[in-house]
């Protein structure tokens, strides 16, 4: 005979297990493996003592408490998700400017594999700190500090 | 590097093997000033047509669209030391001699940014669709889509940031972005030619429409009340 416990149980462990696997293979990068790790603990924590939802719930005035599971999870879901296209949006805006360094770049090594670099530009002035190929810092004119920025 | 007065031409292209060619000498026989064809990931010769005509091309390894094509054309002008900046469309549409009605105002000081504006050739619709986003944004511009401008230092070195880097169309969303920073735009009345190829890249079917309409629609809303600056006189 399974009693509820032992499902719950069997759930809370599977998950923390599989969750932790996949830190530990490195499957996951720093702030989502830290959001993962967190949900683990939770779950198995869940998984091992189902009844703290109903202290849970009764101290907070739910008569019913796998409603109380059932909107934290479901918000917490919500909130993942939001948090996931927020930082897809940053990926994308961070692509973009790459796609657009790499076009400036691919036309610089056109340009000075066609023609040497003028002595003029290579000579004087800061160079860009980021660029750390010594052909691009050689073809590239020194920017204003407040272009350099914006880069 | 660049000299400061010599203004940089940027033509953003997508498959316009056909007319670019043309364009590049046009302007490069009008004006003897450096030519960049942005080639938004074309999949036929469109890059090599214009090298062979004697632009720089800057080959984008993933299509950013329009915007993304031009912003990467202002990126490339300011770290080569131009103070201004012309686009113009790749298919034929704008006259290159009718680039110096546009830098006229910005070597006045009269405004930061300069459009060419044919209001006449825009469609039924698209009378209907820029009225919407007059209505919505406020702005006074005749011509919110041209893609024929000029674009001044400070415009220039704007509209090269981060914060529009997110932007998927060259109209509202960058109008918006000038004046939230105080800059001027005004328009310039010009000629321009029915396109002779290919058809225009946001009005092309009617799920594209809608789906620019509501990204744009909603870029203007979340910008309500935020950071307004007066608009200037007539911008």
């Amino acid at each position: 005979m399974i009693t509820y416990q032992l499902t719950s149980m069997a759930i809370g462990i599977g998950l923390a297990a599989i969750i932790l696997f996949l830190v530990r293979r490195d499957h996951l990068h720093g702030p989502y493996a830290i959001w993962w790790i967190g949900t683990a603990a939770t779950v198995a924590l869940l998984g091992l003592f189902p009844r703290l939802f109903d202290v849970l719930a009764s101290k907070m005035g739910v008569s019913y408490p796998p409603v109380l599971a059932i909107v934290l999870g479901f918000s917490l879901l919500l909130l993942k998700m939001l948090t996931m296209d927020l930082d897809r949006s940053r990926q994308e805006r961070l692509i973009r400017r790459l796609a657009q360094r790499l076009a400036m770049l691919e036309a610089q090594e056109i340009s000075s594999s066609t023609q040497p670099p003028s002595p003029s530009r290579t000579k004087g002035g800061e160079r860009n700190p980021e660029t750390t190929e010594p052909e691009l810092a050689a073809a590239s004119p020194p920017l204003p500090q407040g272009e350099r920025d914006r880069e | 590097m660049a000299e400061p007065d010599c203004p940089i031409v940027l033509i953003p292209a997508h498959n316009e093997e056909a007319t670019v060619g043309t364009i590049v000498a046009q302007v490069r026989l009008l004006w003897s000033c450096p030519v960049v064809v942005i080639d938004d990931c074309s999949s036929d010769t469109t890059a090599q047509v214009a090298r062979n005509a004697g632009a720089t091309v800057l080959p984008l390894t993933l299509q950013l669209g329009a915007w993304g094509a031009i912003q990467t054309g202002l990126r490339y002008a300011l770290r080569q030391g131009y103070r201004t900046a012309i686009t113009l469309d790749a298919d034929g549409q704008h006259e290159p001699q009718d680039i110096s009605l546009l830098l006229q105002p910005l070597i006045d000081g009269q405004a930061a940014v300069a459009i060419g504006a044919f209001p006449e050739r825009a469609s039924r619709a698209r009378r209907i669709a820029w009225n919407y986003f007059r209505w919505l944004t406020g702005l006074k511009l005749e011509d919110i889509t041209s893609g024929f401008r000029a674009y001044n230092h400070t415009a220039m070195t704007v509209l090269a940031s981060r914060e529009a880097s997110l932007l998927d169309y060259q109209d509202v969303g960058v109008l918006l972005i000038l004046r939230r920073k105080g800059l001027h735009t005004i328009e310039v009345p010009v000629a321009m030619q029915p396109r002779v190829l290919g058809a225009s890249r946001v009005f092309r079917s009617w799920w594209v429409v809608g789906k620019y309409m509501l990204q744009t629609s909603l870029l203007c809303l979340a910008r309500v009340g935020y950071n307004h600056l007066p608009p200037a006189a007539d911008d």
